[in-house]
This record gives structure tokens, sequence and C-alpha cells, in this order.
């Protein structure tokens, strides 16, 4: 019997179709526990091979290596792992990266919790099996780790592992020349952005691509400490801002200042005068429909009387009044019309006698861009063309790219108005399915980096301050710390190197912290077991990474000076770097002796070893121990089988508490 | 309930390179576009099982989308290269060879995809450097100052699609015409930003090759009497031609979706039609020689132009209207119900009528200066004539893309063993990049080896009759020595390299492609301009498509697991 108290979420999962009409058969199939568990060891499984690896599916011939889109393209069956899928796709959406990782976090937790219960024996005997006590205890043992992480994980960060992070400097963006090389901090951006790129793209065209990200970064911003607001822009409007070509080279990808409008001209006029071109876009047709559906038109034989019109008068009348529209463009000096519908033959004939440009069927997308950088709105009625609605261009022109021509524009007195600069990417690859590739990678790297500078949640905030007091109680040699942590967290982001340092460092500070907690333990070794699965081919180096990260706490505790901060991490990234699947070994070698000569060459040893954001990865905590929580929860499965032609009464999945009908099991 | 069937999950393959049915079809699929490369490529006609049209070609833009697979890993490489080819029109089955060769000789060395990849991407950015600097020995610099080397380039293009059958003269002839419509194509007095003009095609199918010409102006394809007299074509004066872009057919398709209420005893048909009558009156009135329309024009308003001895062509399509409306400078009118602008008007030089076989076609002169000329291609049957017709717009388009970077490369297999040979001493003079790029001296030397050889591997497929390709060892040139060749009378039976630009001589020495020499420098040529070369290749094209062949060669080489959704 299961204990109805516990607000069991229960999922119908309705064979053929997604309306059930009633259950006719409800087979009853186990505990999920187990199932979920097998489900995601089988991912993990998956994962650890698909680290190094690119997926290719013929359904749409997609191209890949993002965990998110592997998934989701598996089109996977099982309720369970369709819950699974949902968590980590919400996840990456937000913040663009950590799918894979989510996935052998999610497993290896699950792992620990069942561990941990099952060695708790059953302590109340309200249960009538030892299966059902242990589902309980681990369903506790969720809800206890997310409590525990809602609470007090931000602390256990603070002190544990941001001491030892790089505070990603976004200066580097700004400087128009390249940063000096002996700054280890200058090109935080770029390793963040190289890392990123690696899994996602491979190792040949990283380099390439982030520095393209960082250009485009750097060219969208006006001002200089406006990066949040560039990269936001930059994610709202990513759909009109990039241009995926195929047929080209990767290394031909390329930014274009400006936008571009996705769409040929269906009236073009090569403008010779350099004054600025005014602009002015439509939302509707310009020719006005005499009269819509549904509505009866009386003509006569023509004639004076109103009753007495002739079809050929009504039509005359729509031309004129349509040239009258024209001819108040025309008094507006405008030379360019934009369109978000297609225009009739009339429109585009009349245009070219008026030496205007048209652009027709313009999405949705594209027009809002544009009305945001120009800073106009739409004509509402073609009766009614306000000099507001006329958009000042510098140039509008065709562009050739692949084998579309699309029109460019750019825009006149830009400063004035807005806070960013548009500026269009090229993505080019041999095929469709690698510009696809491509562009994901881009549009990700930008939520990543948007996640890194500026984490939304409220907690860090407050924590973050309180812990500073606390700190500053605790340690009187700390006056030079830079302003607050949550500043620094706040307003520039914090990263560390990449390969493991941030489970290792977690993981630790848990253990210190557990002595009084008991679930702390179990996240600490869920933590620890990534970083082992991801150097599952060389168990020896994960000993290595984890042995030097340990020592490097242990010596360099309770120091918290900035300078001291960028030398922890450099030396962590370097003890990471060791390791780093990719990574050669005649490479880790260069960073040993590069590590030795202390100073000078601390660049070269970041370079070696990428970068993390810590933003990213404490959210992805967090979003793993909900959903495992929510998995927990879920106690029954229900199959049932539905016939089709008849009406739909519930819903494929039913949230339900303490229903009569659960009680024949 | 019996339609439902439950969904199969998806199918998973684990490295696909290292499953040898993959690996065979890739290689079936190599010695397939193998076979058709080059002038004596052999020809491949395809028909599909649901009773399409058969198709007979060489060419690589056809064959790609006639041939399809079942394995998303051929896909892929045949629609990146298919992609090159819809861009720059050449070097298809360049690339498919150099692409899927590379990909066997890195299987074939047993080396990690990870290293094979980065070597790769090294050695083509050797081969990129050097095709883009000055002093490179297999790059020619196009002259514009006279036409042999564009009808060279033409040629080359034309002659390596044996599908079109034609006799050394007849291509000579193609090419000619080719490069001609390509400089009328060109603006002369336009400063400022130059718009490409347009060529149009006619094609003439059951005549002479060499009956093809090109015509400076509009050949429009119409049928009917035109009401030309003897007199018409010899008017000097400019005459005055009007365009209409909106259907004048007396359907007012702009009104509305509603309901129209017409009642009884009222023609509104009529009342359209005495309108379209007035605009007829007004264009007679202004002197109108030729009344054109996009769109269908109303019987009735036809037989009153005509009566008027005016000229009328309907239904131009979309295709036409815009090359006329560049020839005669007039503007598309659209408007019904009022009256012309003079403006809108055009105009044209003179308008005769041609005759080819059995179709009449209507010859528009430009009155001034106009960047629009007409090809009229004639073959004798329609196979050769649709393999000609993709021939001509792939020439054109070489000929194009040599106005951004007037340069060409070597073509008969000469580049190919020239970067060869290249990359060969370039990789024993530094020893360095094995440990730029992380890997053992021997296993960069493995994938050099493998990356020359694939390079060659393209230039022996040019030979098809079981001849041998050499090499001689001062200029790295491609030679062919026909089968029944001995040893002996090397020197003689060699006569020229591939692109004809290295002479036999007593003094110069070969060796079999694909056996071992000792690296060396390949010697650039002392320029003398008494000898050109007779191949060329599209620069453009070609430095794309190695590009292209090594980013999806190294492409495949990363795919690690291939999910297919069999439902």
């Amino acid at each position: 019997m299961y204990n109805f108290r516990n607000k069991n979420n229960v999922y119908l999962h309705t064979v053929g179709g997604d309306r059930a009409n009633y259950i006719s058969t409800t087979e009853h199939r186990g505990s999920p526990g187990s199932r979920i568990r097998r489900k995601a060891s089988y991912f993990e499984l998956w994962f650890c091979r698909c680290c190094q690896s690119s997926i290719f599916t013929s359904s749409q011939a997609m191209l890949t290596r993002s965990g998110t889109r592997i998934l989701t393209a598996l089109r996977l069956e099982h309720p369970v792992a369709r819950m699974v899928v949902d968590c980590v796709r919400k996840h990456s959406k937000a913040t663009g990266d950590g799918s894979k990782t989510f996935l052998l976090l999610l497993a290896s937790l699950l792992r620990m919790i069942h561990a941990a219960a099952w060695k708790e024996p059953a302590v109340s005997r309200t249960y009538s099996s030892r299966e059902a006590a242990e589902a309980a205890t681990a369903r506790r043992l969720a809800d206890e780790l997310l409590a525990f992480a809602l609470e007090e994980l931000d602390d256990v960060i603070s002190a544990g592992v941001l001491p030892y992070g790089l505070w990603v400097s976004w200066e580097d963006l700004t400087a128009k020349t390249p940063p000096p090389a002996h700054t280890s901090n200058s090109t935080c951006v770029q390793k963040l952005l190289v890392s990123f790129f690696h899994t996602r793209l491979g190792q040949t065209h990283s380099d390439f691509i982030s520095d393209l990200t960082c250009e485009l970064l750097r060219n969208c911003r006006l001002k200089r400490d406006l990066l949040p607001s560039a990269l936001q822009f930059v994610n709202d409007n990513f759909p009109a801002l990039h241009t995926p070509v195929s047929g080209f080279p990767i290394s031909c990808s390329h930014l274009i200042e400006g936008q571009v409008i996705h769409r040929d001209f269906a009236v073009s006029f090569a403008h010779t005068d350099h004054q600025p071109v005014k602009a002015v876009v439509f939302t509707q047709q310009l020719q006005l429909k005499l009269h819509d559906e549904g509505v009866v038109l009386k003509v006569g034989s023509g004639g004076k009387m109103m009753e007495n019109k002739s079809i050929v008068e009504f039509s005359a009348w729509s031309e004129k009044s349509l040239e009258c529209v024209f001819a108040k463009l025309q008094c507006l000096g405008v030379s360019v019309l934009l369109s978000a519908v297609k225009q009739s033959a009339a429109v585009l004939a009349l245009a070219a006698q008026a030496h205007m440009c048209v652009v027709e069927c313009i999405s949705e997308d594209e027009l809002s861009l544009f009305a945001q950088l120009s800073g106009t709105t739409p004509v509402s009625h073609c009766w009614r063309i306000e000099p507001v609605n006329v958009a000042f261009l510098t140039f509008c022109r065709p562009i050739l790219l692949g084998v579309h021509r699309y029109v460019h524009v750019a825009f006149h007195d830009l400063e004035e108005r807005t806070m960013v600069k548009p500026c269009s990417v090229v993505v080019c690859g041999p095929g469709e399915g690698q510009t696809d590739q491509y562009a994901c990678a881009f549009q990700d790297a930008i939520r990543m980096l948007l996640t890194t500078c500026k984490p939304t949640d409220v907690t860090v905030t407050t924590v973050l301050s309180d812990r500073r007091t606390r700190l500053h109680t605790d340690d009187h040699s700390d006056q030079t710390m830079p302003t607050s942590f949550q500043q620094c967290v706040l307003e520039t982001g914090c990263a560390l190197p990449a390969g493991g340092t941030f489970e290792c460092l977690l993981s630790h500070a848990l253990l210190q912290h557990g002595r009084r907690c008991s679930v702390s333990h179990i996240l600490a070794n869920a933590l620890l077991n990534v970083p082992r699965l991801i150097y599952s081919q060389s168990p020896r180096h994960f000993l290595h990474i984890q042995t030097r990260i340990l020592s490097f706490i242990l010596n360099q505790s309770h120091t918290f000076s900035p300078l001291c901060k960028q030398g922890s991490a450099t030396d962590l990234g370097h003890s990471a770097g060791a390791g780093a699947g990719d990574v050669p070994p005649v490479d880790s070698k260069l960073s040993l002796t590069c590590c030795r000569e202390t100073g000078v060459s601390l660049k070269a040893v970041m370079l070696n070893s990428g970068l993390d954001s810590l933003g990213c990865k404490y959210r992805l905590l967090l979003a793993v121990l909900q959903c495992v929580s929510s998995l927990l929860r879920v106690d029954t499965m229900l199959y049932t089988h539905t016939a089709l032609n008849t009406q739909s009464c519930s819903r494929a999945s039913v949230s339900w508490e303490g229903s009569e009908d659960e009680a024949e099991h | 309930m019996s339609r439902l069937v439950k969904k199969s999950p998806s199918v998973c393959t684990d490295l696909p390179l290292d499953n040898a049915d993959i690996y065979n079809k890739l290689s079936l699929l190599r010695q397939l576009l193998a076979s058709c490369f080059g002038p004596t490529g052999r020809l491949k006609q395809v028909h599909n099982n649901i009773g399409g049209h058969v198709v007979t070609t060489s060419t690589s833009s056809v064959l790609f989308p006639a041939i399809s697979s079942s394995q998303p890993l051929v896909n892929l490489i045949k629609t990146s290269i298919h992609n090159h080819v819809s861009r720059f029109s050449d070097c298809g089955l360049f690339a498919a060879g150099l692409c899927l060769s590379l990909i066997e000789h890195a299987q074939q060395s047993g080396l990690a995809a990870n290293v094979s990849i980065r070597i790769n991407k090294h050695l083509l950015g050797l081969c990129v450097s050097y095709l883009q600097r000055e002093d490179c020995g297999c790059k020619v610099k196009l002259d514009f100052c006279s036409s042999q080397s564009l009808i060279t380039l033409a040629r080359s293009v034309i002659s390596s699609k044996p599908a079109c059958v034609l006799t050394e003269q007849e291509m000579l002839h193609i090419s000619r015409l080719a490069v001609q419509a390509f400089l009328l194509t060109l603006p002369c007095n336009n400063p400022g930003i130059v718009m490409l003009g347009k060529t149009v095609s006619a094609y003439v199918e059951g005549h002479p090759v060499l009956n093809s010409a090109v015509f400076p102006g509009l050949l429009l394809d119409v049928t009917g009497d035109f009401c030309l007299n003897k007199e018409d074509n010899l008017n000097p004066s400019p005459l005055s031609v009007v365009v209409f872009s909106t259907s004048l057919a007396g359907d007012l398709c702009e009104l509305g979706e509603g309901l129209i209420e017409v009642p009884a005893g009222v023609d509104s048909d009529l009342q359209i039609l005495e309108q379209l009558l007035e605009l007829g009156k007004q264009v007679v009135t202004d002197e109108v020689k030729l009344f054109a329309c996009q769109k269908v024009i109303h019987p009735v308003l036809q037989q009153y132009l005509r009566s008027e001895g005016v000229i009328v062509i309907e239904r131009l399509g979309a295709y036409l209207m815009e090359p006329l409306i560049q020839l005669t400078g007039a503007q598309p009118v659209a408007t019904l119900h009022t009256s012309l602008p003079a403006k809108a008007y055009g105009e044209v030089s003179e308008i005769s009528v041609r005759q080819f076989g059995s179709k009449t076609l209507l010859h528009l002169r430009p009155s001034g200066e106009s960047a629009i000329c007409t090809m009229v291609l004639c073959h004798r049957n329609e196979t050769m004539l649709s393999e000609l017709k993709v021939v001509c717009q792939k020439t054109e388009h070489v000929l194009r893309l040599t106005i951004r970077d007037p340069a060409a490369l070597l073509g008969g297999g000469c580049t190919e063993t020239h970067l060869a040979a290249y990359i060969r001493h370039k990789s024993n003079e530094v020893s360095e990049p094995a440990a730029v790029l992380g890997c053992s001296h021997s296993e960069y030397h493995l994938c050099m080896e493998g990356f020359c050889c694939s390079l060659e591997s393209v230039a022996k497929a040019l030979e098809h009759s079981g001849g041998n390709s050499l090499i001689d060892l001062t200029h790295a040139h491609h030679w062919t020595l026909p089968a029944d060749m001995t040893k002996g009378d090397i020197e003689d039976s060699l006569g020229f390299c591939g692109c004809g630009l290295v002479g036999s001589s007593p003094s110069r020495k070969w060796t079999y492609i694909n056996t071992k020499y000792t690296a060396f420098s390949p010697a650039s040529l002392s320029v003398d301009p008494a000898v050109r070369p007779r191949v060329l290749d599209s620069f453009t094209a070609k430095l794309n498509a190695l590009q292209v062949a090594v980013e999806t060669a190294n492409l495949a080489l990363d795919v690690r697991y291939i999910i297919q959704d069999v439902n």
C-alpha cells in the first residue's frame, strides 16, 4: 500500500496518442525507482562517450554535440526519460550549457541517494515492504538535499569555491587593441568561450569561433560598461542577427555591421546620393481592399449617384488612393518601403515609378529589431503616415550571401537612441548541418556568458553579502578585498578552471561542512563522480587532479587577497589542465614547465586549461537537485490503453493526491 | 487501432567509419565519382525506379541531386559537396574525390581521428597560404587585355563535360561564345556601383552546334504573328515600348474576397473591357510600337492593338521581365485607371525577327548601352542540349568569378601534384609542426603522406584508359603515359604535361605517382609569354573546393555516432 499523505505525482502515460479517453486497463509496473535509476545510468554511459563525439541523425540531418539536442532527437518514449529530458531542456535553455553534466550528476545523485536509503533500515513501521520504506527514505533525502541546496549551498560555495575563482573581466572586450600579455586575466572571456566551444564544436574551430564571438560583443556595445545589455540584445535577437550560409568553409564566417534583412528587394533602385536614406515599415497591404469577405458590394451601371457606381470606378478609386499614399511618401522623402506582407503589383509598379525600393514579406522578428534600432514604429494605417514612422538609414543596399541576395541596412545616428550597435554574424559551413550546429553553439555561448555575468538568483546576492560581513568579522587582515563578493559575482561573474575543479572544490567544502549535515555527504560524493566519469579513460588522471587540488587547498587556505586569488586559480588551472581529456600529453608537459617559471608565463598556463563559469555550475546544481526531487516523488507509473475515436477526458499526466482509485495497488 | 504501430527506438551506429558497410559505400561513391572526372570521364546514366527522366551526365551538379543514399554519412558528404558546386559551379568532382580519398587514407592509417583532423587542418592551411601567395608556382594571373586566357578557362570547363559530345571545333566555338556573352554583360561606361547584366538563353534542338550564337539585346520566343513588315525592321528611330506587370485579362483580383452584387442588365465585364480599350487607345496615340505584358492580355485588346500595328507580347513571365526592363529602360505599369506617365515608356532601337529552325524569335536591340545579351544554343538532340545548357551556365559563373579574383590555376592535374610536392618539401624542411600540433613525428608524417596521396589520386583519376600517371621531378607537374607505351620511349610519348606548360626534354626525370620520391622544392616556371597553358581551372572555385573537401573529410572523421530515426 502506498502512503497517500505524501502527495506523490503519478504519471499516466497513455499508449497511442496524447489524448486519453478512459482507463481501460491500468497495469502496475513495480516501483519506478529502479527504472529511474536504470534509465539514468543508461544516459550516463552514453554521455561519457558523447563528450567527444559528433552526432548525426538522419531524420533532419542534424549534426550536433549538444546534449540537449541529442536528447531531444532521441525521441525517448519512457515517461521518466521524457521528464528528465524536459528538465535538461529547461535548464539549458536558461543557461545554454551543462546538459551533459546535468545527466552525469543526476545519475550519480540518484545512485548515492539509493545507496543511502538502502543502508538506512526501515525506521518507521508504517511501510509494508522494505521497498516502500526505501522509496520513502529516498524521497525524504531528495527533499532534504533540495532544502539544503536552497538554504546553505550558496554559503558553502562562497566559502569553499569562490576564493579560488577568477573574476572574469569584461574589460578586454572593450579594449580596441589586444590586451597586454602580462595581465593574466586579460582573456578570461575568451578562455571561457574557447572551452565552451571546444565541448560543442570540437577543437579545430573553437579558437576561431570564440574570437568571432568576442568581436561581435565588442562591436555590439557602444559604451564601456554595458556588456550585459549587449549580451541581452544579442541573445534576444539572435535569429535576426545571424545568417547561415552553406557551401563555404567555416573560416569564411564573418561579421557585418548593421542589420541584414533576410529578404530580397521586390523592387530595387540604386540610390547614388549619400544623404540618409529614409525608410518606412508597413505591416499591412498598401492597396486597400475594397471589400473584405462577407461584405457585399453593390455596383451599378455607372453614373453620378453612389448606388450607380460601376465596378470600374471602384477599382479606379482604389488606385487613386494608392497614388495619394505614394504622393505622401514622396513628400516625406521616403525611398525604402519595408513590408511585412506581400504587396500588390500596383504598389510595386508605383514604387518603381517613384524610384523607391520595396522589400516584402519580412519576418516579424526582423521588423521588430528594425523598429527597435531605428526608434520608429510601423505604419498602422496607410493613410496615416507620420514623420515619426520614418527611419533614417545610412544606406540600404543588396548584399549577396551564398546564393541569396539580402538587404543590408545601417542605421543613422544610432548612438543617440540605443545602447547597442547592431552587428550581424554570417555563419559559413560546408553544409546546413554545420551552419546550424555553429549557430546553435553561438547562441548557447551567449546564454552562457549572460548567465555568468549576471546571476539572477536573489539568494546568491543576499547570502553572499551576509557571508562578506561574516568574513570581515572572522578575518581582520581582509581589508584589501575587492569591494565585495556580491559585487564581483553580480557584475563580473566568476570562473573556475575547467575539467572538474568546481566539483572537486565543492565536494571538499561540502565534506568540511558536512560534519553537521548528512545530506551534504551524499552531494559531495555525487559531485566527485562527475570528474571521475569525465576522466573515465584514465582514472589515474582523476586521482592526480584530485590530490593536486586538495593539497592546493590545504596550502592556500585562508588567503584572500585578490592577487593570491589570481595565482591560486592559475595553479588550479594548471592542475586541472594536466588531465583534461583532449589536451595531448605534450601540452600538459608544456604547462608544467611554464608553471614553474612563475609570474610571466601565467597566461600561457591559463591558455591550456579552459574556464568554466561558476554561475552556470551553481544553477546546474540547483536544477539537478530539483529534478531529482521531482523524479523521486513519482510513486507509480500507470500505463493506460486508450481507444482513440472517443472524446478525451484526461491529460497525459495527472497530478493526483490520494485518489480512491489507487487503493487497489 | 490497427493502424497504430508502436514507435521503434532510434537506431544508433557507433563509429560509423569503422563499419564495413558504410566504409564500402563511401569507397563505392569515390570510385563512381572518380570515373566521371575529366575530359575522358565516363558518363553515367541515372534513372530512378518511379519512372523519372533518364539523365545522362558526368557533371557533379547533375549527378549529386540524382543519386541518393539511405546512409546519412554519405548524404552528409554529398550535401556538403553539392553546396560547394551550387555556389561555385566548378571543381565538384575534385572536392568529392579529395574528400573521400582523405577519409579513406585516414582510416587506413589507423591514426586517432582527432590527430588526423588536426594535421589535415594544418596541411590545408599550408596549401591555402601557398595558393594565395604571389609567387605560387601553379597559379597564373589572368590577363583581361586578351580574351585568350578567358577562352582557355571556358574551354577547360566545357571540355571536362564529355556528355555534351562536342568536337574540338565545336568546343572552341562554344567557349568563344561563352566569353563573348560574358564580356557583353559587363557594363562599360558606368561609374560607381556596377551591376552585371544578364545572359538570357534560348535553346534550339536539332540544329548543328556551330549555329549557336550570341546576340546583344534580347531574343524573345513568341508564337503567333507579329504584324511585322519589312518597313518596321528598317525603322531607324527608337521605338517606344510599354511593359505591364499586372494582368490585362479583365479580372480585378485586387478588389477583395467579398461578394459583388450586380443588378440585372449591367455587364461589368464589358465595363472593364472598355476601360482596357481606353488604355489601348492611349498607347496607340502615344505611338507605342511594342506592348509587353508579364501576364495575360485580353484577346480583344490584343486584336485592337495588332490592328493598329502594335507588336503585342503576352505571358512574358517574371524571369524575362527583369532583363526586358533593364534593356528598354521602361518602368513596369500596373495601374489601369490612370493615364500612362510618359516616363514609364522605354525604347528599343530595332525589332526584327530571327528564325532558328522551327523557332521564331523576336530580337529587341537596345537603343543605348545595355548589358543584356542572348545566347542561342543549338545541339543535335535533347540529352546533349540539356547538358550543354548546364555547362554554359557553369561557364558563365566561372567566368564571373574571375572578376573578383583575376587568377587561374593550372589544370590537367598539375596543381594537385604540384601542391603535393610542395607539402612534402615543406614538411621535410621544418620539423616543428609535429610539436605544435601535439602529435609525434611519425604520426605527422603518416598523415601528411595520406594527404599528399589523396591530392595525387585526384590527379590520377583524370586518366581512364589504363594509362599511367607520372610526375616530373623539377616542376612537379602531372603527365600521362598511354597504356601501350614501354619504358624506353617515355620522353617521346609524353609530349606535354597536363596543363601544357612544360614540354618533355631528355634532361627531365619522371617518377610514377604514388611511388616514393625524395622531397624537392617544385620549381616555378620561367615566364615565357609564348607558352600558354592549355588547361586552366578557376582559382576561386578550386580554393573553396579544397577547403570544403578537407573540412568535410574532417567532419566525417569526427562523427562518432549516427542516430537514425527509423519511424
